[in-house]
């Protein structure tokens, strides 16, 4: 199956949207709602943190109660899985990553159909063409539009720049370079783990995707699992590679939070992780001045970087998707977003990376300016393939994670573990 | 009064004790009994990825004898039950001694010795998380320290199932020692002054006096953290998420997995009601050993 590119390829409909839209703008009252309570399902990150920063000035601006009920993501997912199996209104707005669970949820009927009132009832600034396309696109499932972005995020590549300079080395512009920097830097200096990534068996996905489609792989081909083809072996050979012989030991229980805290401590000259981590990593200033960005350097088939969003969706068994609605569009219109740019959410609109008191706080530190670089480039060329584009993508992810971690233990050769991921995959694309 | 009148009004009273209580046995019930039949009902129905429901019959159940990740989880969970419950009656019986012997032990000391099963699980997991950290955890640097090579702890397949039950060994061995503590304030002391005339020596007394009448309580112990360790779920889950690879996946842990990741909520109760049925019986076991050791 193809993956689904992000970028250039402007969706239509949703263009459609943003033209039809203004012709409705001038009837929009945000105090339509006035008295109402909406209730919202947000993942404890730092973008639910960000945006919630301003929850009094939505409930000023629309006369509204926004009843917050906030999770770690996991149990964020747990809470949701338990109100919409119960067909309960009990939440009107609930955060969602669509490049996970997107197809599962949509093909469950969870999400709300937003396409009409993104078309009819948007306030005049709201401006839905300025919100990334690719993103929007990626949100939509069977022509309907079921969320909309809050951030744009993916994983970049951050590399020591003293390291670097002490053992000879330029910043790489290949996978191979990487490689290559990882075995001087072993000689050069022992006291620093070479490299970095996620080991943990369902985090995996997100940083090797990255990897398998840079290096011209792809998760399904005619139908089947494909991690059995050539490149699909180069990518898990080369990731497990990289972190069983130049990576932490215990890498195989790595996540962000470890690959951050390592890092961030001085003992890691690159890191593969999450754009979401610069404020985490930068904590305490010592990595402010000796850190570069980049994304992850090329394979043989370029950089084709991972890129992913958070989305607002409005559940399905509300009972007031309008005034739902409202609190989307409030969350993700561009005044909002360009105050939660500042303070360190990657905007999913071209034109708040644009605004000058955005650029003057990314000019502020050289590492801002390289982190909005390299989101640039995830936001012109990412895919938003994190594991197999199917209904039971997380459950995918699973196996990726294992094929990964098998290598890594040296539990299995490489044909023997790409075939059980294949042959356990194969169930899965098969399930309806 | 007749007696005639008398069993009438003992009737009425039995009726109205009936009839007031009757509304908090009735939820009481029902708080116990819906989700139990809930799940129940769940385990014959088979939700597609999409969450769409239809009726499996036994078909969760028939799929559990050949799913592979059952039969593993299975053994993971007695593998750490076995280990960790042997653990916390040695350590538990030795510590309630220490402090039943050590009568001038400061109170402070006392409750240290006892404080870390007062500690949430998660706070417990996160700890020896960064405690058992490969690269920046401090066991390994102690470990250093005294010349010894590092291990993975955590992230070895080989050493993941051990290190979980010391860390659940620490958290509730404390927990095993009050039991048996309060076990050993009530024995009968003309056995031991029995003993002592007799000449027995410290560990003779012990053998013969101490053990044989603190089995019923240790059984008792035994019982409270059969249950706990047979649903080990927590720790796991912060500390490993059941892997590396799939070598701490516990029936808890996969089954949660399966219910609420992959969203196969008919399987995943399948799986849930298949170890509440090992849990239970596990304690009737455990039950009839106690009938078998009272005195």
């Amino acid at each position: 199956m193809k993956a689904r590119m992000l970028a250039t390829h402007v969706a239509l409909p949703v263009l459609a949207i943003a033209v039809s839209a203004q012709a409705h703008a001038a009837d929009f009252d945000w105090m339509k709602f006035k008295g109402k309570t909406v209730a919202f399902l947000a993942n404890n990150n730092p973008v639910a943190q960000a945006l919630l920063t301003y929850k009094a000035d939505f409930e000023k601006l629309t006369g509204m109660t926004l009843k917050v009920d906030g999770y770690q993501e996991q149990q964020m997912r747990q809470r949701l899985v338990t109100v919409m199996n119960a067909n309960s209104d009990e939440v009107d707005v609930f955060m969602t990553l669509p490049s996970r669970e997107g197809e599962q949820f949509a093909a469950a009927g969870w999400y709300g159909d937003l396409t009409a009132m993104a078309k009819n009832d948007v306030a005049k600034d709201y401006d839905p063409n300025g919100l990334s396309q690719a993103l929007l696109k990626a949100a939509t499932f069977n022509g309907k539009l079921t969320s909309m972005p809050m951030n744009l995020e993916g994983p970049i590549f951050y590399y020591r720049t003293d390291i670097f300079k002490k053992c000879g080395l330029e910043a790489p512009k290949t996978i191979k370079d990487v490689e290559a920097a990882a075995v001087k830097i072993k000689a050069c200096d022992s006291a620093v783990t070479p490299f970095v990534s996620r080991g943990l068996k369902p985090a995996v996905a997100y940083t090797f995707s990255n990897m398998l489609h840079n290096v011209g792989g792809s998760y399904i081909a005619n139908g089947k699992s494909n991690l059995c083809s050539a490149k699909g072996k180069e990518a898990l050979d080369t990731y497990s590679r990289l972190l069983r012989d130049f990576g932490p030991p215990g890498v195989v229980n790595y996540s962000f939070q470890q690959i951050s805290a390592l890092y961030r401590s001085g003992r890691a000259a690159m890191a593969f992780e999450s754009s979401n981590e610069l404020r985490t990593v930068m904590e305490g200033g010592a990595r402010l001045k000796d850190t570069g960005l980049l994304p992850f350097p090329a394979g043989e088939a370029g950089q084709v970087p991972t890129t992913i969003g958070w989305g607002m969706a409005v559940s399905s068994h509300s009972k007031q998707p309008e005034a739902a609605w409202y609190f989307v569009q409030w969350a993700t219109s561009p005044e909002v977003q360009k105050k939660m740019a500042l303070q360190g959410i990657a905007p999913p609109r071209p034109s708040v990376a644009k605004d000058p008191e955005y650029r003057k706080w990314i000019d502020e530190e050289p590492v801002r300016k390289q982190w909005q670089a390299a989101l640039d480039v995830l936001a012109s060329k990412g895919s938003s393939e994190v594991g197999y584009p199917i209904v039971a993508n997380p459950a995918s992810r699973e196996f990726i994670g294992q094929a990964v971690q098998d290598l890594i233990l040296k539990q299995k050769p490489i044909d023997q573990a790409c075939a059980d991921a294949d042959k356990a995959l194969d169930a899965l694309i098969a399930q309806k | 009064m007749s007696d005639s009148a008398a069993t009438l009004t003992q009737d009425r009273q039995k009726l109205e004790m009936a009839a007031l209580s009757a509304p908090a046995v009735i939820f009481t019930v029902a708080m116990i009994a819906f989700p139990v039949v809930y799940t129940i009902w769940l385990g014959f129905q088979t939700f597609s990825s999409t969450g769409k429901q239809s009726f499996a019959g036994l078909a969760n159940y028939s799929k559990l004898i050949s799913d592979y990740e059952f039969w593993h989880g299975l053994w993971i969970t007695i593998a750490l039950f076995v280990l960790s419950l042997v653990l916390q009656l040695v350590f538990g019986v030795w510590l309630a001694l220490v402090l039943f012997h050590a009568k001038r032990l400061p109170g402070i000391v006392r409750s240290l010795f006892i404080s870390p099963f007062m500690m949430p699980p998660v706070v417990a997991g996160m700890m020896w998380l960064v405690i058992l950290d490969p690269s920046l955890g401090a066991a390994n640097y102690i470990l250093q320290s005294f010349g010894l090579p590092p291990s993975d702890w955590l992230a070895s397949p080989s050493l993941v199932i051990p290190t979980v039950a010391l860390i659940d060994s620490w958290q509730w061995t404390p927990y095993v020692a009050l039991i048996v503590l309060g076990g050993l304030q009530s024995l009968p002391t003309s056995v031991y002054e029995a003993a002592q005339i007799d000449g027995a020596s410290a560990f003779k007394t012990f053998q013969r006096i101490t053990l044989p009448l603190l089995l019923p309580t240790i059984v008792t112990a035994a019982i409270l953290r059969s249950v706990d360790l047979l649903r080990f779920f927590d720790i796991i889950y912060i500390t490993t998420q059941g892997g590396p690879g799939n070598a701490s996946n516990t029936l808890n842990i996969y089954g949660f997995r399966v219910g609420f990741e992959f969203f196969n909520i008919g399987y995943a109760s399948a799986l849930m009601l298949t170890l509440t049925a090992i849990v239970f019986g596990a304690v009737l076991a455990f039950n009839r050993l106690r009938g078998a050791v009272a005195w």
